[in-house]
């Protein structure tokens, strides 16, 4: 029968005022009428009564709601305009009779939303925005990946590309891509450009037709094609001036001569910012490793994991021709996993923030309006006696809530947009071309929603309460807040403390970690480290002799140029490009069925390059002049990890001998292990490092390769030198990619640091904001029980019980919110493990730093109001009532 | 409420009350009968009809009739006049369905 009564609560009270008693009743004859038909009311006499009262309930409250707004419609347009513009004017008289307040929400609702509407711009760029090809969802990134290799992203070899794309049948078109960079001589000196290099379906791939001339056809891309090129819409209008003769004009690339075809629309830069697409004129015979991206379009309503099915089957029954297919296999991914995945719980993180920064300034405001619609709920009651509806009042509390929100989200909008402008503006060379944070309709659509959802927050429910005002109950003793309404507010109290420690932890994790990742020691010295980039075209320098030969003669001259203390020459630079090869030790076990076998970082350097970049060598000796001479054997030195996961069956690993072959025999070429070099966190300070080597780079000359230098002073005035250095041997040959590593180490650790501050900072937000509610709240009850406390302290209370008695109920309702936010943080970090690197996500040093803090924080705000009580006198605040 | 079709449950009630003054729960048992157990009308489906016949004028709230003293206290319900002509109308229609029915099957 409690249980009916209880059910019969869903009604409107009206309702159940007049058919409550019958409705009991009714039930207790159905009861007994069932029992005597079943003998027991079993759960499906609970089932269909509960599911009566509640369908019924629904059904009698839609009625009502139906009913109200039919009676506002009703009323004429201009009625109701009328009313909409009184609301408004009443709502702006409140404004400018209390600015402090009104100021106070408005700076509420302008934090909260602007950190909403900032967040939500970066969301939108990385997230939720389509590419700007046709039929986006069907683009995919191909890639291969071999795990055995320890490598999750391979990149892919030509001759399997070929055979995925002739036999598939679960993609419309697929292409590869490979980037690359060349001199260009259009008309004055030459340029570095860097180009993209294509196989000739990517039109068909991105359905994307050339905004001049035509694409290249299959023809062009076979290595004895016609040479031709597309020029980027930009690239065209800056070096050739927009100018549509273009078309058909021979230019140099690296020496050789190649035919403009076409120039590329502007969107095919969210592809590649490259300033030239060129066919990539391989055949599936020349093997040149895997080295490539790729892009596919599926079919219609094919899924990732069908197509990935067809590419594994025609891949794994290519092993009787290429057997190193047993180690790869394809992968299939969205563009955005592949490329933003790894920001995905970051920004979410960041969202999270955020909307709890709103959520606390919501409830802030919803305490605020509160507590003056009690201190108004006697205009409320004058206004319900001289004859009001309620649903005007209603209507006039959410107007003005809806004013404040207005303003306040103007406000909001303006600052998050231009927050997110200097937020979006460091981020975008984190990101792929084809992220872009333009503002679109979405976004529009988000700051409106959030606007109104807070609307909805904080005006709702004090509005009802107010309405609820009893029309007697006008004048005479000062309105104030029952029991009701105080539990209410404790919960808003306690409820605004959990969120801010839940969201202190998250932020107190992120930030420690940063902080710790800051302090890892990359491995080498970054502080005064330049380097830039030379390509020796192979027009002029035909073969490694030649390489060499210019090496030899470049490096003393830079020496010798005043500030620089020493310079290097390396194949990749610290936190730069991989280049991956297989060794094997002399003497190692094999490796049995199934065990990984590592890649190893593989970068030729010249001798200088230890002491130049600044890596520490634990054993032996650097190279020097006499390494890898023609009559001289080859050498390596060898990184810590490299000695760990090659070497850990010999006691010295010096002197060891390594073959770069992956079947060890007699006539193999063997190296000799010369030294023991530190780790370098080449992948990111973030990542862990792989085994590598470094080889002399008269061993192996590449075309391409950083020149580093170690600098006094300044850099710039160094590189002008360097510049007039290189002229001075190449006229031909330009420098390009200048970088120093301190910008670079910052680089690496950029995205991470930006998300970390922030959360950190909203989180302060979110302290400052929830220990403003504490204060108004606490403020407020002592205000209300002036009465209470002053006769106590007529009787006899001293100072010391009264503040101890307001302090402990306001660290009452704290202490719950700490528990509460506890619990919630334990549960929620687990989620950011993948995001942490230095710290663990049960970090005690967090979770204690920052409840202290927070109870520290919450007792000031307590203790201010208390001792405000004690200092009352009783005599004058009595007379006062 | 007039143009629409009855809901069934609202006829049911009607009929039930075509009889004599009823309280809720001999309504509920009769319509329990008249459909021969297939309608429980449970109570909030059945206030909410009461009062939604109540409001159309339909039927109207009366107090217990004389003779049963002991459900002095029970709130019994009365079909007006606009309700019986309603139910009238509403059976005849029936009665056109089910004959145009037997007519199509014969």
């Amino acid at each position: 029968m409690r249980l009916y009564r209880f059910l019969l609560r869903l009604f409107p009270r009206d309702f159940r005022e007049h058919r409550g008693q019958e409705m009991e009743r009714l039930f207790l004859d159905m009861s007994g009428q069932w029992e005597r038909e079943r003998r027991r009311l079993g759960p499906r006499f609970w089932w269909a009564l509960m599911w009566d009262t509640a369908t019924e309930a629904l059904a009698e409250r839609l009625d009502r709601a139906r009913e109200a707004v039919r009676m506002e419609l009703s009323r004429s347009l201009g009625e109701q305009m009328s009313t909409l513009v009184s609301d408004v004017r009443l709502a702006l008289r409140q404004v400018r009779r209390e600015p402090a307040y009104a100021l106070m929400v408005l700076a509420l609702i302008a934090v909260g939303i602007a950190g909403n509407v900032a967040v939500f711009r970066v969301l939108n760029g990385l997230f939720l925005r389509p590419l700007p090809f046709e039929a986006p969802e069907q683009l995919v990134d191909l890639d291969e990946t071999a795990p055995a290799w320890d490598l999750e992203y391979l990149s892919i070899a030509y001759r399997d590309f070929d055979t995925w794309r002739a036999e598939n049948n679960t993609f419309q078109s697929m292409a590869v891509l490979d980037e690359g960079g060349g001199n260009l001589i259009a008309d004055g000196p030459p340029r570095r450009v860097d180009y993209l290099l294509t196989s000739h379906d990517i039109d068909d791939v991105l359905r994307m037709a050339p905004l001049l001339g035509r694409f290249y056809g299959p023809e062009e891309d076979h290595p004895d094609g016609p040479r031709a090129a597309l020029l980027a819409e930009g690239f065209w209008r800056q070096e050739f001036a927009g100018d549509p003769e273009v078309l058909g004009r021979q230019v140099q690339l690296d020496g050789l001569p190649v035919e403009i075809i076409g120039v590329l629309p502007a969107r095919a830069r969210f592809l590649s910012d490259a300033d030239m697409w060129l066919p990539l004129r391989q055949t599936r015979t020349d093997w040149r490793g895997w080295e490539l991206n790729g892009i596919g379009r599926l079919r219609p309503e094919v899924s990732l994991e069908r197509a990935r099915q067809d590419l594994l089957a025609i891949h794994k029954g290519m092993i009787p021709e290429f057997p190193v297919n047993e180690i790869s296999s394809p992968v299939i991914h969205s563009f955005r996993d592949r490329y933003l995945g790894e920001y995905r719980l970051g920004s979410g993180f960041l969202f999270g923030a955020v909307a709890i920064v709103l959520l606390i300034s919501c409830a802030n405001i919803a305490g605020l309006l509160f507590v003056r619609s009690l201190v108004r709920s006697s205009e409320m009651s004058v206004r319900l006696a001289i004859g009001a509806p309620r649903s005007r009042i209603v209507r006039q509390l959410l107007t003005e809530g809806m004013v404040f929100a207005g303003l306040g989200g103007a406000v909001g909008v303006l600052l998050g947009v231009f927050g997110s402008g200097v937020l979006v503006a460091s981020l975008s060379d984190q990101f792929p071309t084809w992220v872009t944070f333009d503002l679109d309709a979405r976004f529009v659509l988000f700051t409106v929603g959030v606007t109104a959802a807070s609307v909805l927050l904080f005006a709702l429910a004090p509005a009802v309460r107010a309405s609820r005002a009893a029309p007697g109950s006008v004048g005479g003793t000062r309105s104030t807040a029952g029991r009701a309404q105080r539990r209410w507010m404790g919960l808003l109290v306690a409820g605004e403390v959990a969120m801010a420690l839940a969201l202190l932890v998250v932020g107190g994790l992120a930030v420690l970690d940063v902080q710790r990742l800051g302090r890892v020691d990359p491995g080498f010295r970054a502080e005064g480290l330049i380097a830039y980039s030379l390509t020796l075209p192979a027009a002029r320098y035909e073969d490694g002799d030649a390489r060499t030969a210019f090496v030899d003669a470049y490096l003393p001259r830079l020496d010798a140029i005043p500030g620089v203390e020493s310079a290097a020459i390396a194949s990749a630079m610290p936190l730069g490009s991989h280049w991956g090869w297989f060794f094997v030790a002399d003497g190692s076990p094999p490796r049995s069925e199934g065990e990984s076998n590592p890649v190893v970082l593989n970068r030729m350097v010249s001798p200088s390059y230890f002491e130049t970049a600044g890596v520490e060598l634990l054993a032996g000796r650097a190279f020097d002049e006499f390494d890898a001479r023609e009559d001289g054997n080859g050498v390596l030195v060898v990184n810590e990890r490299f000695v760990e996961t090659h070497l850990s069956h010999l006691d010295d690993p010096i002197g060891a001998q390594v073959t770069p072959e992956t079947d060890a025999r007699d006539d193999s070429v063997w190296w000799t292990v010369i030294g023991v070099a530190r780790n370098v966190k080449h992948y990111g300070v973030d990542e862990d490092m792989r085994p590598g080597v470094y080889q002399p780079f008269r061993q192996f000359p590449t075309a391409g390769f950083h020149v580093a230098l170690r600098v006094r002073g300044d850099p710039a005035a160094v590189i002008g030198e360097a510049r007039a250095v290189t002229a001075d041997l190449d006229v031909e040959l330009p420098v390009y990619d200048v970088l120093t590593m301190t910008d670079e180490l910052a680089q690496s650790l950029w995205t991470r640091r930006a998300t970390s501050w922030l959360i950190g900072a909203f989180s302060v937000v979110a302290l400052l904001l929830a220990v403003a509610g504490i204060y108004g709240v606490i403020s407020y009850t002592v205000a209300q029980r002036t009465k209470e406390i002053s006769i106590r302290m007529a009787m006899g209370a001293r100072a010391g019980d009264v503040s101890g008695q307001v302090l402990r109920q306001g660290m009452g309702l704290v202490l719950v919110g700490v528990i509460v936010g506890l619990l919630v943080s334990l549960v929620g970090a687990g989620r950011m493990s993948e995001m942490l690197v230095g710290v663990g996500v049960r970090d005690p040093v967090v979770y204690i730093g920052v409840t202290l803090v927070l109870v520290l924080v919450a007792a000031v705000a307590n203790y201010i109001p208390a001792r405000r009580a004690a200092a009352l006198d009783p005599m004058q605040a009595l007379r006062r009532e | 409420m007039n143009p629409r079709p009855l809901k069934p449950q609202y006829f049911q009630i009607l009929l039930a009350l075509s009889r004599g003054d009823l309280h809720g729960y001999a309504i509920q048992r009769a319509v329990l009968d008249q459909t021969e157990g297939q309608m429980r009308l449970w109570p909030a489906t059945l206030y909410r009809s009461i009062g939604k016949l109540e409001e159309a004028a339909l039927i109207r709230s009366v107090g217990a009739p004389e003779d049963q003293s002991d459900d002095q206290r029970r709130q019994y319900y009365a079909l007006t006049e606009d309700g019986r002509h309603r139910l009238e109308e509403e059976a005849e229609k029936m009665a056109r369905w089910v004959r145009a029915v037997r007519g199509a099957e014969s």
